[in-house]
């Protein structure tokens, strides 16, 4: 098996899914972005589909195009794609039946000079957890932990991160989980924006972000693709990740049964979610 | 007059003693342009991500301060020694100028940066993914617009002055006294795919041209393209006040963000984001060179590698062109 074979099997699935009505739009990607980068497209028409592509340079995460057209969506899902749907619907943001998932198992997309993204690196989920169809590919392994990362935390790491971001809120825009009408950041009253986007401000953001993406981040490494300054700041949500995987053993976009864990209360609960610090307090 | 790289660095070291130098460096993850030691300076042909667009035009500029009834003005900031900016850069630090301070509003605060920097243009060997300057006409080896042009052979560089700047900065370091003045030339002919959009159009056809919502349908409006871009010039006044003292900056801001036409009534004329593409697009390709005779795209192909979902703003011209008459 390889991309071409998969593509075919999608190109051919879009078509007919496209030619029986059974959706309006397929979201997925074409060829022709510079340095071999494919592009993320809305295909309408049967005909269309033979612009389909899926190869190791399908970057972004879909998610971004699901809403606004009329009758039923297809994407063309990643296992971080489909795992962004099944979070999208765990928040009430899609309903389940408008969305068709063509799920494909992934091994992993590739930066403009064949390396490996670092998302992809670390990511242990190659198959869609939650699909209408599935494009296999007996090829690719079974994934079972990903690559360990450094877990520095120190303040140090943050501002050397910090000090390259030009705060343009390209990875903001690229996450499935932004999704607020008006972003705090962009909220006038109170006036988070920083007037002068200074080292505090830009952490701020950071740190804002990070925090409302707590239980919410489905690994995807949208965020750090987008980004042109090359900061890494993807730790911090992947911190925030595991933090709350330990405590609520929950993940987001892995099961559209679970409520997601910042969406729900159990007397339980370990007070270290609520309160902080390192204490094992219940 | 030809020389080496390693002469060429021991001007700039020369340099660094009364300036802040300034060239592109390689991070590990970016090339950009900063703060530099002479060694570090890139003398390859790779291109940065970011323009050097920041050393004329700073993303957050303190314009002045207010304190007890008094105004209080900055002072004129210290020059920097700008090596490397390419082709693109120079010539779009031309529209810039042209926009800064042609008519009866000159900007002092780019003016002063204007006149302190010394700018070393670098001609680039090769087209690199994405780029398309000669689609713009503009000269990927040479432009004028910069103090000293250095043409890149790979080995060494061909070096000429191009303002008594330029000639005076060469003329103080043995080694580069006898340079010559450089020619003003004039970019290759247009290409038969030059990138251009008919002045006979009125604005209003250009709204209806295409479909501006499908061209642009998977644009995110992250913006990053403005911020990267050489030419993108808009800013927003932003106010801080801390123990009764008032600042005012000057802060980049792009058309891509929806806050950018907001107004106090809640009205925003551009709603959409097929809009303000659309309006990205027409500033560079239609506003500026009616205003200024210049095309507010120097085909430095940022913004095509940078975007995130590899938006290709060639493409689109080229769709509006397809309709023109
Ligand atoms: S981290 Fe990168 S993408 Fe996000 S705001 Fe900063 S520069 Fe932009
Ligand atoms: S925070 Fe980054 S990695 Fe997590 S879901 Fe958002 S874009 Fe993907
Ligand atoms: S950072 Fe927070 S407020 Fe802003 S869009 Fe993301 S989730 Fe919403
Ligand atoms: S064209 Fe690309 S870089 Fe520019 S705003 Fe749209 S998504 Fe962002």
């Amino acid at each position: 098996m390889s991309f071409e074979k998969q593509r075919d099997e999608v190109a051919a699935l879009c078509k007919k899914l496209l030619a029986d009505g059974a959706v309006s739009r397929v979201v997925g990607f074409r060829e022709g972005g510079v340095e071999g980068m494919s592009l993320p497209y809305i295909f309408t028409d049967p005909a269309g589909v033979d612009m389909l592509t899926w190869n190791s340079r399908c970057l972004p995460n879909l998610n971004g195009y699901l809403t606004g057209g009329e009758g039923n969506t297809a994407i063309v899902a990643k296992p971080c794609d489909a795992r962004a749907v099944v979070a999208l619907i765990s928040e009430k943001q899609l309903r389940r039946e408008d969305i068709h998932i063509i799920g494909l198992v992934c091994d992993g997309m590739v930066d403009a000079n064949g390396d490996p993204l670092p998302a992809c690196v670390e990511c242990s989920v190659n198959c869609p957890p939650v699909y209408d169809d599935l494009i296999d590919d007996p090829d690719v392994a079974e994934k079972t932990g990903g690559e360990q990362v450094s877990n520095d935390t120190s303040l140090e790491r943050f501002e050397a991160e910090i000090d390259k971001c030009i705060l343009c809120f390209s990875c903001r825009q690229a996450c499935y989980g932004c999704y607020c009408q008006t972003c705090f950041m962009d909220r006038g009253s109170p006036g988070w924006q920083p007037t002068v986007p200074g080292r505090g401000d830009k952490m701020l953001y950071h740190a804002g972000r990070t925090m409302h993406l707590a239980g919410r981040c489905v690994e995807c490494g949208a965020c750090e693709n987008a980004c042109a300054s090359g900061v890494d700041i993807r730790y911090l949500i992947r911190e925030v990740t595991n933090f709350v995987g330990e405590l609520y053993d929950y993940r987001a976009g892995m099961d559209l049964d679970a409520r997601p864990a910042m969406l729900s209360y159990a007397a339980g609960d370990r007070e270290v979610g609520f309160l902080g610090g390192d204490g094992d307090g219940h | 007059m030809a020389i080496s790289k390693d002469v060429m660095r021991g001007f700039l070291a020369h340099l660094s003693a009364g300036r802040t130098l300034i060239g592109p460096v390689d991070t590990g993850k970016v090339i950009e342009y900063r703060k530099a030691s002479p060694n570090e300076i890139l003398m390859d042909d790779r291109v940065s991500y970011k323009s050097i667009k920041e050393f004329y035009f700073p993303q957050v500029e303190r314009m002045f301060t207010f304190s007890e009834g008094e105004v209080q003005d900055h002072d004129n900031p210290a020059g920097c020694a700008i090596f490397g900016g390419k082709p693109c850069d120079l010539e779009a630090l031309r529209v810039m100028k042209a926009v800064f301070t042609t008519g009866k509003f000159a900007d002092p605060f780019f003016e002063r940066r204007f006149d302190a920097n010394l700018l070393i243009g670098v001609g680039c060997i090769a087209k690199k993914p994405g780029c398309f300057c000669d689609q713009v006409e503009v000269d990927m080896a040479f432009s004028d617009f910069c103090d000293i042009m250095l043409e890149d052979s790979g080995e060494g560089y061909n070096v000429e002055y191009l303002s008594e700047k330029g000639r005076q900065a060469l003329n103080e370091y043995p080694p580069t006294k006898d340079v010559a003045c450089g020619n003003t030339r004039k970019a290759d002919p247009p290409q038969a795919d030059a990138l251009a959009l008919s002045p006979a159009i009125t604005e209003a056809g250009f709204f209806e041209a295409i479909d501006w919502a499908k061209s642009t349908e998977t644009c995110q409006g992250c913006g990053l393209c403005s911020f990267i871009c050489p030419t993108c010039h808009c800013f927003d006044f932003r106010d801080s006040s801390e123990n009764g003292t008032v600042h005012r900056y000057k802060c980049w801001d792009s058309c891509i963000y929806p806050k950018f036409t907001l107004h106090a009534s809640g009205h925003n004329p551009r709603e959409s984001r097929a809009a303000r593409y659309r309006q990205r697009l027409l500033h560079k390709y239609r506003y500026v060179p009616d205003n200024f005779g210049l095309t507010a795209c120097t085909g430095c192909g940022r913004c095509v590698r940078g975007c995130p979902v590899g938006m290709d703003i060639r493409q689109v011209v080229k769709q509006v062109m397809e309709v023109q008459p």
